[in-house]
């Protein structure tokens, strides 16, 4: 199998706190890595680190075999990082086609030399997302709601538009941060189909989720962190097994 | 070689001219620490104080004390209603900083506009005669003015020091500076506390305007040069370190004074803008980050800025 | 007559500041005060460029805007290394700076200013050729600045305002659209300030102090940031209603303070009636200014 994402000895602390300690994880290709343990164990530390909102203070991080912790966050969205947060982070007053047109990896509407020197590039560009965005749209069941606001949507298909935005970058590695929670019924059948076909069409996807059940349908494979350290790894319901790590997560 | 007498003098005079600019940066970073808040509007409390001392010495004719009360009263009153008014008001709003930086300087130009009409724009000062006696100490020249300038402000700033120490309101003060909200939490008000920030800026302000006033001819658009010099002092001094930034306001007042000896007298405040233009171009991360919004408003991003907070919910 | 068309072109003038400035933090979301040094900048190039050179009208005011691009791509690639408002307190002190230069050096005045720039256009209609240019680019200003802000661009700044830390996630360089608005809005300044030289003849630093910042903020404020036609209402009715006092005749010592006491009362009053402004189409946290940076890094803290 073919390895998407290598972490190496990550190390990260902001004064005394550590959030990544030696931290090494590998994805591949078609695999869904599940990301579980407690609130402040350094999940969502790990996302930022690898998609490059935080820098690590040691440790590498390749991105299919090309070392990328010097990059910055944009630069590595544009080689394949694609990711969603745990507060969603939509675009608030755009709609939501507005919100997914704005995601593709390369955007040369971002250029105001392209704007008036290739406008013909920009608007093959805009064509060809705006397709895309209507089939992931379709893909997740809220193509009815492209001209919408993304602020009059329920949460859960807030949530769901979260996933298509990062589904825009078609890279090779997906980061998704607690897709699940405040999800519920139809929007949590879509999620859970959605992140199985993309892993099935070959990403890498890493998963920080709570909801348990979701980590055991999905993931074949597991880490637990707690306090910035991976415990253990295994296949999930080895981790579940073990008392020290139930312990830990549901709060002693 | 300049005769080390010279050196002396320009060293005590300067210092003792400070004052006006260590209690005005004071009254301004003490309310930036505060509330958060690049209060231009002390602007217009400066003329406010002035001109009620100057109402009370020579329309009314009643003794100094009676003027510096009517002075700190009025400062300090219209202070607390801009908080109470305005500020209040924006905070609820959650308005942003650009709400703020309009409605302070707005402010302050619309009290001196006012003050404009009311008085004119000919230079006043508080007494008929600024001439102030002068000593020779060991070679150097003291005037009264010097000596209450330094005490005033040594005064002050001393009791500044220990109201923050050791009073109960002086740590709720550096409570709400900390952190607003967790103060808040604590049943701590955050009102209050700006408000007693106001009353105290008012005070150092009376203070600083009265010696403005007694060395030389104010005018109504004279404190916005001197809330520009706090502004400078209190950004090189580093956010929220109002000790330091008085320290600041002492040693450039120090290097203007001395650059007589070097360079012309017109360039003087050239060199005050020199070196903040240099602060903030050449090194934006060398002075600690400013925090222009009022704490109470930021209520998302109150912790924001202590990487540790990245971590948080992971 | 001749006085109605001289405000008119002052108007015009400032609907192209003001329409500029609100590309700049409306828009942009970028938190600047210091838009009057850029006009400054333009002014005085132009001014300068104009006496000693002789060179065409044109040429100078294009080289007014270019020196206003070069120093606020300096001030945009220092101040906004720094996250949060500091670009804010740079800007001003950048502008402050600026002005100290201005008001210190003999090749531009001094306090003083400049004086007998060249007059290109003489005769009868001088003043209505010049409305008409400077009409005409207010015009072009209002429309090329609502092209940037519709479709892809404009999608991207607004993208980044929202959120800059998912906008920057996705691959979008939110650092170079920074830099580019400001320098676009800092370029239009400086062409405005090229068009007030070579009108007036007269440039002096007083008309670009801090003051003067916090009206050009009051007119994109009061009209309505983040709006096209908001800075355009927000400039005819800043510089026409304080004008309008000048037909009472009172005293010059009474006019000046009365003109600025009119002007500041407005303002307050806009501020806390009207938060919006008058064509106020954006949500209330947007129009209050707050930064993409403030919204984002508390996402980040999530």
């Amino acid at each position: 199998m073919t390895v998407v994402l290598r972490v190496e000895n990550l190390n990260k602390a902001f004064g005394g706190i550590v959030v990544a300690d030696n931290v090494n994880i590998e994805i591949s290709k078609g695999e869904i890595l599940g990301l579980i343990g407690p609130n402040g164990a350094g999940k969502t530390s790990l996302f930022n680190l690898i998609s490059g909102v935080l820098k690590p203070d040691s440790g590498h991080i390749h991105l299919n075999g090309r070392r990328i912790d010097g990059l910055p966050l944009y630069r590595r969205a544009r080689i394949g990082i694609a990711r969603t947060w745990q507060n969603m982070l939509l675009f608030t007053t755009m709609t939501v086609m507005e919100n997914l047109l704005i995601a593709p990896r390369s955007y040369p509407g971002e250029s105001i030399f392209k704007l008036t020197l290739a406008r013909e590039s920009v608007r093959q560009a805009e064509v060809e997302a705006r397709k895309r965005a209507m089939q992931i749209l379709d893909r997740v069941g809220l193509a009815g709601t492209a001209d919408a606001m993304v602020t009059d949507l329920p949460f859960g298909h807030q949530k769901l538009i979260g996933l298509s935005r990062a589904l825009m970058n078609d890279g090779d590695l997906l980061l998704l941060d607690e897709p699940m929670a405040g999800v519920e019924g139809a929007a949590y059948e879509t999620m859970q189909r959605v992140v199985r076909q993309e892993a099935e069409a070959g990403r890498a996807v890493c998963v920080v989720e709570h909801n348990v059940s979701f980590i055991k349908d999905l993931c074949t494979r597991a880490v637990f962190m707690s306090n910035g350290r991976i415990l253990q790894a295994g296949t999930v319901d080895e981790l579940l097994a073990s008392k020290v790590l139930t312990d830990l997560y549901f709060g002693v | 070689m300049t005769d080390p007498l010279v050196l002396l003098q320009i060293l005590w005079t300067g210092a003792a001219t400070s004052a006006i600019f260590v209690l005005l940066t004071v009254a301004f970073s003490l309310t930036q620490k505060v509330t958060g808040l690049w209060n231009f509007a002390q602007a217009g409390f400066m003329g406010i104080a002035f001109y009620a001392m100057f109402y009370v010495l020579n329309d009314l004719q009643m003794p100094l004390i009676a003027a510096l009360a009517a002075g700190a009263v009025c400062a300090a009153l219209a202070a607390v209603l801009t908080e109470v008014i305005g500020l209040d008001v924006l905070r609820a709003r959650k308005s942003g900083s650009l709400m703020f930086f309009i409605f302070t300087l707005i402010l302050a130009q619309f009290i001196i506009y006012m003050l404009t009409l009311v008085f004119g724009t000919e230079p006043q000062t508080l007494y008929k005669s600024i001439m102030s006696p002068v000593r020779i100490v060991g070679g150097i020249a003291v005037s009264n003015w010097d000596l209450t300038a330094v005490a005033t402000a040594a005064t002050m700033l001393t009791l500044l020091f220990f109201f923050l120490k050791t009073t109960k309101e002086g740590q709720f003060l550096v409570a709400v500076s900390d952190n607003a909200k967790l103060a808040e939490l604590y049943g701590i008000s955050a009102k209050r506390a700006y408000r007693v920030t106001a009353v105290i800026a008012a005070l150092f302000i009376c203070a600083a305007m009265y010696l403005t006033g007694t060395r030389g001819g104010v005018t109504p658009n004279s404190p916005f040069e001197l809330v520009l010099a706090a502004t400078i002092a209190t950004l090189l001094g580093g956010m929220g370190r109002v000790f330091i930034g008085a320290m600041a306001a002492v040693i450039l007042a120090l290097i203007q004074s001395f650059s007589v000896l070097v360079i012309s007298s017109r360039w003087q405040n050239l060199l005050l803008y020199g070196f903040l233009f240099v602060t903030i171009t050449l090194f934006p991360r060398g002075i600690n980050l400013p925090r222009l919004k009022p704490k109470a408003a930021a209520s998302p991003s109150v912790t924001v800025g202590k990487p540790a907070d990245v971590t948080q919910g992971s | 007559m001749e006085y109605i068309l001289t405000i008119m072109v002052l108007i015009a003038i400032f609907v192209i500041l003001a329409s500029s400035y609100n590309l700049v933090i409306g828009y942009g979301g970028l938190a600047t005060v210091a838009h009057p040094i850029f006009y400054a900048l333009g002014a005085y190039t132009s001014a300068l460029l104009g006496i000693h050179f002789g060179l065409p009208a044109v040429v100078c005011v294009l080289a007014g805007a270019i020196v206003a691009i070069v120093a606020s791509v300096l001030l945009a690639l220092s101040a906004l290394r720094v996250a949060g408002d500091y670009l804010l307190i740079a800007s001003l002190g950048f502008q402050l700076g600026l002005l100290q230069v201005i008001k210190n050096f003999e090749f531009t005045g001094g306090p003083g200013g400049i004086s007998a720039i060249p007059n290109t256009i003489t005769g009868p209609w001088r003043t209505p050729v010049y409305l008409l240019i400077c009409g005409s680019i207010a015009a072009l200003t209002v429309w090329l600045i609502a092209r940037i802000v519709h479709g892809p661009y404009g999608r991207a700044i607004t993208a980044m305002r929202d959120e800059e830390l998912a906008f920057s996630a996705l691959g979008r360089n939110a650092m170079t659209i920074k830099v580019v608005v400001f320098a676009i809005g800092c370029g239009i300044a400086g062409i405005a300030g090229g068009l007030y030289a070579f009108y007036f003849q007269y440039v002096s630093p007083e008309q670009f102090e801090v003051l003067h910042s916090a009206a050009m903020l009051t007119m994109v404020v009061l009209g309505g940031m983040g709006t096209t036609m908001g800075p355009v209402v927000g400039a005819v009715m800043l510089i026409a209603i304080p004008q309008a006092i000048t037909f009472l005749n009172l005293p010059p010592a009474v006019m000046a303070p009365m003109q600025g006491i009119i002007f500041t009362t407005l303002v307050m009053l806009f501020l806390f009636l009207r938060p919006a402004g008058l064509v106020g189409g954006l949500s209330k946290d947007r129009m209050a200014g707050r930064t993409a940076t403030e919204k984002s890094s508390a996402g980040a803290a999530e």
